[in-house]
């Protein structure tokens, strides 16, 4: 009992041809589209390597790469076929390579579901490759005199900037490390010593943000340095001011802009895999239909029938695992054949 | 009447001359259609920046005009591209015989009167834009601290978020904001010494300091930026008033925002000088094809060799020409003896 089965004429069977070459040269499209999804997704990891440490992971975007070009390969060998498909000349050449072509399809299509399900799935990493390079990145922020780093201030102060954040979880982070270069400190001040000898490593640590962190929307002039004094600025109490500086953290804002980025791009996956899955029935129906043709030297006369499955799929698999195993054991089966033959030519 | 710059047309360079033309004016609907969105992208940058523009700045309008002047040309390059194709087919070519005229009448005037004055606004209006940035910008500093004043409580913030996009500070440099005050009243302190002082320093009791805002700083200066008491030697470390200021944009939003305005105004001025040339010739290719077909009738297979012309006679025959239909046109009764006295005047010459 087949699975699925479709009764084709030649009307029928020729408009599924024409309609799969179609497909085939839109999915050609969608592979480009997949390829550049990929390269853009690359390439805004490498704009931001330097606050992920450069230890990201570009697993998606390669795979998406890859995907895409592979797509188009496939999707246009494909359409070659179905154009060849409806001359039975042209058709008889391409007849042995179907089926292993089928085969890889199939396998095309797990992969690419795979890489769909991926791209939901692999935020986790990116959250735990950004806190560490954000806290690294800050590290180095008053670094500007040191070859290698002189640019991490600019980075940050850019990132802030940009994405509208302070700090990696909150502005309290830049309380907690030195920022402003021991180059523009003035040691003889008794305030400077005083808060450098305050605590055990001896930095100079400040109730101060970096401009980059003040919110323009604020109604009044930026605070940026005695945060927590009420006493220093008129009328301030920080409990309650809540528009003067960015309150997301980087972390957050960055990791919500490279979620939205993939899950845009496995929902994109999603139906480009969708599709791909109908073209594949559409070419195994195309193929078993023109397989059980009866007169192949007149094709207008016939109806065929096309089918997906030749037998119901516990049936299909039980024959995959027979052949298997017949392959596992070919050199036995061919002894016992010679035995086989000899006992009754010597009985 | 002698036509006015007659061309003899045969066959083959009919057809030349109708493919020609097809080609023309696809440029034409192409470049038509880059000059919509050169002027489109223009419009959105002005409304953008609209609060940094003076109200009573003329320079909108060039937009404004070129986005018409745009519309026309592609207008007319889509109906040359139809009536040159249909002017190869006998079988198409009647309906466009009676649109020709009015198209080309209507392309000549509006589209080559739009684009004149485009071009003509572009050479004049990008000198009004000096004068409408200076004081749109002086406006936006003034109005910088007034967060609480109904109308103007957005000012800081796009101000703010100017230099920021822009990387400028002030209107010509940083130290325009010494000039005016920037603090609002509601965050100092009547009873703080150093606030009453510069209070009563000046005449206007402004509280003016040396510092300028946040968004001032420049993120590619190595230290961290300093933005308050900007002129005293003392105040910060290794800071010098007197050297150029690294902390900060050293360029004025003044001059910031007329180079990107000029600049896109001079793409357009060239994008809106191709599709004028290009309109000019589109319009006198048709014309010829025109005529030449007229000439031959309408049928568009003859063989014959035909004229095309600009106008059928000089300025005068064509006014004397005007005159006299419109003379007949209020005279009915001597139009009806006119065609009986045409009949023996033929017979006549026969005999």
């Amino acid at each position: 009992m087949a699975l699925l089965k479709v009764k084709f004429d030649q009307k029928k069977r020729v408009k599924l041809a024409q309609g799969l070459w179609l497909m085939n040269w839109l999915s050609v499209l969608a592979g480009i589209v997949l390829f550049s999804l990929g390269l853009f997704l690359k390439i805004e990891l490498r704009k931001r390597s330097e606050v992920m440490n450069n230890s990201e992971s570009h697993f998606i975007p390669n795979s998406l790469i890859v995907v895409g070009v592979l797509s188009c390969v496939f999707n246009s060998l494909a359409g070659k076929i179905c154009y060849d498909a409806l001359d039975p000349a042209k058709y008889a050449k391409w007849k042995p390579w179907l089926k292993p072509y089928l085969a890889v399809c199939v396998l095309f299509n797990a992969v690419l579901f795979l890489v769909a399900l991926c791209c939901f799935l692999l935020r986790g990493s990116l959250e735990s490759t950004l806190a560490y390079g954000l806290k690294n990145g800050m590290k180095y922020y008053r670094d500007t005199d040191t070859p290698g780093r002189c640019f991490m201030k600019k980075t940050i102060d850019m990132l802030q900037i940009e994405f509208k954040c302070c700090g990696n979880n909150g502005f309290r982070d830049w309380f907690e490390i030195q920022w402003i270069s021991n180059r523009y400190l003035d040691f003889s001040s008794k305030e400077v010593k005083d808060r450098i000898k305050s605590n055990v490593d001896g930095r100079y640590l400040v109730d101060g943000v970096p401009f980059s962190c003040c919110n323009p929307s604020s109604p009044r002039p930026c605070i940026q340095y005695q945060l927590t004094n009420n006493s220093a600025h008129y009328s301030y109490d920080h409990q309650t001011e809540e528009l003067n500086l960015w309150l997301r953290g980087c972390r957050a804002a960055l990791l919500s802009y490279y979620s939205s980025l993939m899950n845009s791009m496995g929902v994109v996956t999603l139906l480009v895999w969708l599709f791909e899955v109908s073209i594949t029935a559409g070419l195994r129906y195309l193929h078993t239909a023109l397989e059980s043709v009866s007169n192949p030297e007149d094709p207008a006369e016939c109806e065929s029938e096309g089918w997906l499955l030749e037998k119901s799929v516990p049936e299909t698999w039980k024959a995959f695992l027979e052949s298997i195993k017949k392959l596992g054991k070919g050199n036995q089966v061919e002894a016992e054949g010679a035995e086989a033959g000899q006992a009754p030519e010597a009985g | 009447m002698a036509p006015v710059l007659p061309v003899v047309l045969p066959l083959q360079p009919r057809i030349r001359l109708a493919q020609g033309l097809w080609l023309l004016s696809w440029l034409l609907a192409l470049a038509g259609g880059l000059t919509l969105l050169c002027s489109g992208h223009l419009l959105a940058q002005l409304w953008n920046l609209g609060t940094f523009l003076a109200p009573s700045c003329p320079f909108p309008a060039l937009p404004q005009t070129a986005l018409a002047a745009g519309a026309v040309a592609l207008g007319t390059g889509l109906g040359g591209a139809g009536a040159s194709r249909a002017s190869l087919d006998a079988a198409r070519y009647p309906p466009w015989r009676g649109v020709l005229s009015p198209l080309l009448a209507a392309g000549t005037a509006a589209g080559g009167g739009l684009l004149a004055l485009a071009l003509g606004l572009t050479l004049i209006l990008p000198v009004s834009l000096h004068q409408g940035l200076e004081e749109g910008l002086e406006a936006a500093l003034v109005h910088y601290k007034d967060t609480e004043v109904p109308g103007y409580c957005q000012a800081k913030r796009l101000m703010d978020e100017l230099q920021l996009r822009y990387h400028c500070c002030g209107r010509h440099g940083y130290k325009d904001w010494f000039g005016v005050q920037w603090v609002s009243n509601r965050y100092l302190d009547p009873s703080d010494q150093d606030v009453v002082d510069r209070i009563q320093s000046n005449v206007e009791g402004l509280y003016l300091i040396d510092g300028v805002p946040f968004s001032c700083c420049n993120p590619h200066s190595p230290r961290p930026c300093l933005q308050s008491r900007l002129s005293d030697p003392y105040a910060h470390l290794l800071f010098d008033p007197r050297q150029p200021n690294l902390n900060l944009w050293a360029q004025g939003c003044h001059e910031v925002l007329l180079g990107h305005l000029q600049g896109l105004s001079g793409t357009l001025g060239s994008m809106l000088a191709v599709t004028f040339l290009l309109q000019a010739l589109v319009l006198l290719g048709l014309r010829y094809l025109q005529t030449a077909l007229e000439g031959l009738g309408g049928v568009i297979d003859g063989e014959g060799e035909t004229q095309g012309y600009l106008f059928p006679g000089g300025l005068r025959d064509i006014l004397k020409t005007a005159w006299l239909q419109g003379g007949t046109a209020h005279k009915p009764a001597p139009e009806e003896a006119l065609p009986e006295e045409e009949p023996p005047k033929e017979v006549l010459p026969e005999a």
